[in-house]
């Protein structure tokens, strides 16, 4: 029986006759502090539900680098058949999952729990991320079971969180600690304080239950010592046991432990018998991880040695299957064998990385290299290449940079100017990423250096096409297209496939920008040929551009796809970096399409991933610097200032403009047109310089709107070009004909036609855009429009004859005599426009003459202007 | 965590009945609010009961407006405030 969880014993039973009775899955995130009873709670409902129900069972381990799959491993085990073979064959995590749904779907209703997933490694996590959408009509209840206090920002169990939503087949469930009520309850049989007792232990159930297992009512200290004294109570030979199950974290299979505890093995039922270990299936392990924690803590240092030695030489040779690596190598490095946990860690890595489980591998790659100082230089200069790219593909590119910059201090030292100038071309690579141009730069003209004297190979094909695409970045054109030309002549000559992809990538950006056909084609090329050779990064950097290049010319259904289809490659295979990026790519596409909500939920999904590239987070905080600016909420410039940080030291035209866009609109909508000189300076001249028609246009007419008298720039896109113009329904059609209705309103709204003004103002209340909203009523009063709504401002509705404020100031110009011309001057409006209010104010107070309206309003009492 | 004023303007007023159904429709609110990290501290309502000035604790503005929408509540503006004390000076 169970204190304080009966409601969510409930919930899930709830969950699982739904699945039950009508074949809707659900999967149930259980969340709580380490000892608060996720397990208890789970195990509970099987309790309950068996044998009607079937029970799998999966558990992640608290490896330091964790082995892929361990917890599909252990479903595997108990269905057998084809999932069995397919976990065997190291298969990757979307096949795992296709054949997983078949299963649940075989024998209903099963619950599949998958117990501590904040230790899950990539691959499950992925499964996990691809099960949470797959539940829907499946038999089956899915509970996976975390500590959401050891989840800090970047945790990658959050984003897996955070991905899967709150839809109907997601069920959440928070333990929290019990209350002093129930620990009283627990406390009453052994005449202890409870107060006390609640106190220490802060409601935690394990703590609670070990403080009170203690016995003779006395409670320890602290519940470390709560553990370690009742482990003293058993025999010397039963602590042996428990000293060699605390040391293989997180169960010991029954082999394992009798080549570690010997003849002591036959004590295990001692440890069993005193509810400090528990069997399952052929394992036996704590009944707490936090125990095992305390308890391999305690084991004297050598001893502890001598027992992961001892497991190194059992899992080297295990009965059945192959060596976990990962398991080798964590026992390995707590052994203090340093050659071993080289070999294991660096098998481990590969073996991570050949399943797409790429954060784990560069775990692993980092392991190895701390006990490879003893290593020949080449082989430490390969693991810290190895591990740099695999840094890359996850997003941790200092931590790439830095592996960069070792291996390439090894190859220069060992005089393989081969490799050192490959090195710096992939420093290169890095730094672009980091936003850090200069640099960049320095280290592509270096590695076109060191490569050029050496014979032609893919090395120095591939330094060319680096420089290609800096150009193509700096969207310098023709450059670009030159050193493109180089590379792609060099890596058809030597057979070089994925230079050429690279290359072609690069050329077809870059000619996108000139002649969007001819660049679609090179790209398609290159996305077909890496797809073919399977070869991820270009697959993902060829969806990136592709998506990229659409999103320029506004072709929202091709962008959106090419960047959903990449977003779907991408995470399944864990390249991170992509990932953010065409999920950047989308935000800006929702937001121009006027879908505000999806815009700032998919950049905020970005930027709470905290730690992208400066590339990634950068074109994020400007969708949601965009999106609070336009509805009015705070915190615009809070997100636009961190986007400028980032994009200045890069200094590239395509990160610099929407900035300064964003910046620019912002101040607009602020009524603080004075900023936006300044703001859009740079981007300006250099979008005059090399700018698309559409980046040109959109900074002209901001700087157009801040009052900056400047000559209209050549060659406007079209939209901008009927703004100048004054052709207001003309912008506003093809602004709607581009599907931009925001940018469609805002043209609209600078119409003098009162039909227009309204129409505008209706859609930009559809959009939710208070200010642009706010600034175009404005103007329709000022026209002496009626009935425009103002929004909560009820003292300016009590003006005598129902003027308005500003109405109320032309009158008590008119009254001293003025002329429209010397109002307009006084009041900084435009003729016209005091002569729209006038025309209002005699409608409004029914007379036909100025000096009829300064009786009256001396009737009606308005107050003189020196009130 | 940053803190927001937000006002809301109920046309036909905004009545929150003083039992266990006012009880239930609050605590509701405060439940979908959770959904989305966002804390309802308190709010001001003026006597007409058309506009309330509510403040709430959460990460960032979009959390406080889809919290509204959860909640079928109007938003009228936000304001990022922070706490000002006068018997702090004295």
């Amino acid at each position: 029986m169970l204190l304080e969880r009966s409601d969510q014993l409930a919930a899930l039973a709830q969950a699982l006759a739904e699945a039950r009775d009508r074949s809707r899955g659900t999967l149930a995130l259980v969340a709580g502090e380490a000892g608060v009873g996720k397990t208890a709670l789970v195990r509970e409902l099987a309790r309950a539900e068996e044998p009607q129900a079937r029970v799998l069972w999966g558990t992640c381990d608290a490896l330091f680098t964790p082995a892929p799959l361990a917890p599909l491993i252990d479903v595997a085990e108990q269905v057998g058949g084809s999932l069995a073979e397919l976990v065997e064959r190291e298969a990757r995590p979307y096949h795992v999952v296709a054949e997983l749904v078949e299963e649940l779907r075989a024998q209903a209703p099963t619950i599949l729990v998958l117990e501590d997933v904040h230790w899950a490694d990539e691959a499950t996590l992925d499964v996990l991320r691809l099960l949470g959408r797959k539940l829907e009509g499946v038999p089956a209840l899915a509970i996976a079971t975390y500590r959401d206090d050891e989840l800090d920002r970047t945790h990658p169990l959050r984003i897996v969180l955070g991905g899967l939503g709150s839809g109907a087949d997601v069920l959440r469930i928070e333990l929290r600690p019990l209350s002093p009520e129930a620990v009283a309850r627990l406390a009453e049989p052994h005449g202890v304080d409870a107060k006390e007792l609640h106190r220490r232990t802060a409601g935690n159930p394990f703590y609670v239950t070990e403080a009170l297992a203690g016995g003779e009512g006395e409670i320890p200290p602290t519940v470390r010592e709560a553990v370690l004294a009742r482990a003293a109570r058993l025999s010397p030979e039963a602590t042996s046991v428990l000293e060699a199950v605390a040391v293989v974290p997180p169960r010991a299979e029954l082999w394992l432990l009798e080549r570690l505890a010997g003849d002591t093995a036959d004590h295990l039922d001692e440890c069993l018998a005193s509810g400090m270990l528990s069997a399952e299936a052929h394992t036996v392990g704590f009944r707490h991880e936090l125990a095992r924690l305390a308890l391999e803590d305690h084991v004297p240092p050598a001893r502890r040695r001598d027992l992961n030695r001892a497991a190194v030489a059992a899992l080297a040779e295990p009965p059945s299957g192959a060596p976990d690596l990962a398991r080798l190598a964590h026992h390995a490095e707590a052994a203090g064998d340093g050659a071993a946990v080289l070999e294991y860690a660096a098998g481990a890595g590969e073996r991570a990385a050949s399943l797409a489980a790429h954060r784990e591998a560069a775990a692993q790659f980092a392991r190895a290299l701390r006990h490879a100082d003893g290593a020949p230089t080449s082989e430490r200069a390969a693991l810290l290449e190895r591990r740099s790219y695999e840094c890359y593909l996850t997003d941790q590119v200092e931590d790439a940079v830095e592996a960069r910059r070792a291996a390439l201090e090894l190859w220069r030292t060992a005089g393989d100017t081969l490799r050192e100038g490959d090195s710096h071309r992939w420093l290169s690579r890095l730094y672009w990423f980091l936003g850090r141009n200069a640099e960049a730069e320095g280290s592509a003209a270096e590695a076109v250096r060191l490569l050029e004297p050496l014979p032609p190979g893919p090395e120095l094909a591939m330094a060319y096409s680096n420089m290609a695409q800096l150009r193509m970045l700096a969207e310098e054109t023709e450059a670009a297209v030159e050193w493109g030309r180089r590379a792609i002549e060099l890596a058809e000559s030597l057979g070089a496939r994925d230079v050429l992809i690279h290359a072609l990538n690069n050329v077809g950006t870059a000619e996108g920008k000139v002649d969007a056909a001819v660049g679609y084609e090179k790209l398609e090329r290159s996305l077909e040929l890496a797809l073919e050779a399977d070869l991820e990064e270009h697959v993902v950097r060829a969806y990136t551009n592709l998506s990229s290049t659409a999103l320029t010319e506004h072709r929202w259904e091709t962008c959106e796809s090419y960047a959903d289809e990449g977003i779907a490659y991408a995470t399944e295979r864990d390249l991170d970096s992509w990932r953010l990026y065409m999920l950047g790519t989308r935000a800006v596409a929702a937001l121009e399409q006027g879908r505000w909500d999806e815009a700032a939920d998919t950049a905020g999904e970005v930027v709470r991933s905290g730690k992208a590239a400066a590339i990634h987070r950068a074109p994020s905080l400007v969708v949601l610097g965009h999106v609070r600016a336009r509805r009015g909420d705070p915190e615009a410039w809070l997100v636009l200032e961190e986007a400028l940080a980032l994009v200045q030291p890069i200094g590239e035209l395509q990160r610099l403009a929407p900035v300064a866009v964003a910046r620019a609109e912002a101040a607009l909508l602020e009524g603080r047109p004075e900023l936006v000189g300044e703001e859009t300076e740079a981007a300006y001249r250099l979008a005059l310089d090399r700018g698309s028609d559409f980046e040109i246009g959109e900074l002209a007419w901001l700087r157009r709107q801040a009052g900056i008298d400047e000559a209209v720039p050549e060659g406007l896109a079209n939209p901008y070009a009927l703004m100048f113009a004054g052709d207001w329904k003309g912008a506003f059609d093809a602004w709607t004909e581009l599907g931009c209705p925001y940018h469609a309103a805002r043209a609209l709204g600078c119409s003098d036609d009162e039909e227009d003004l309204r129409r505008a103002l209706a859609e930009l209340q559809r959009l939710g855009a208070r200010p642009a909203a706010a600034q175009v009523s404005r103007r329709l009063r000022a026209r002496g429009a009626r009935g425009v709504q103002r929004g909560p401002r009820p003292s300016t509705r009590s003006n005598p004859g129902g003027l308005t404020d500003r109405e109320v100031e032309v009158l008590l110009l008119v009254s001293e005599g003025l002329t429209n011309a010397e109002i307009a001057g006084r009041l900084f409006l435009s003729e016209k426009t005091v002569g729209h209010h006038v025309s209002a104010i005699l409608r409004k107070l029914e007379v036909r003459t100025r000096g009829e309206a300064s009786a009256e309003a001396v009737r009606l009492g308005i107050p003189s202007q020196d009130r | 965590m940053p803190r927001y004023l937000v006002e809301r303007t109920f046309p036909d007023g905004l009545e929150i009945p003083i039992n266990d159904e006012g009880v239930a429709a609050c605590l509701d609110v405060v439940g979908k609010n959770a959904l989305e990290g966002v804390t309802w501290m308190h709010s001001y309502v003026r006597p007409d009961k058309k506009m309330t000035f509510c403040i709430y604790d959460g990460p960032d503005p979009e959390s406080i407006r889809k919290a509204a929408s959860r909640n079928g509540l109007p938003v009228e503006g936000i304001t990022e405030v922070r706490v000002l004390d006068p018997y702090f000076y004295a």
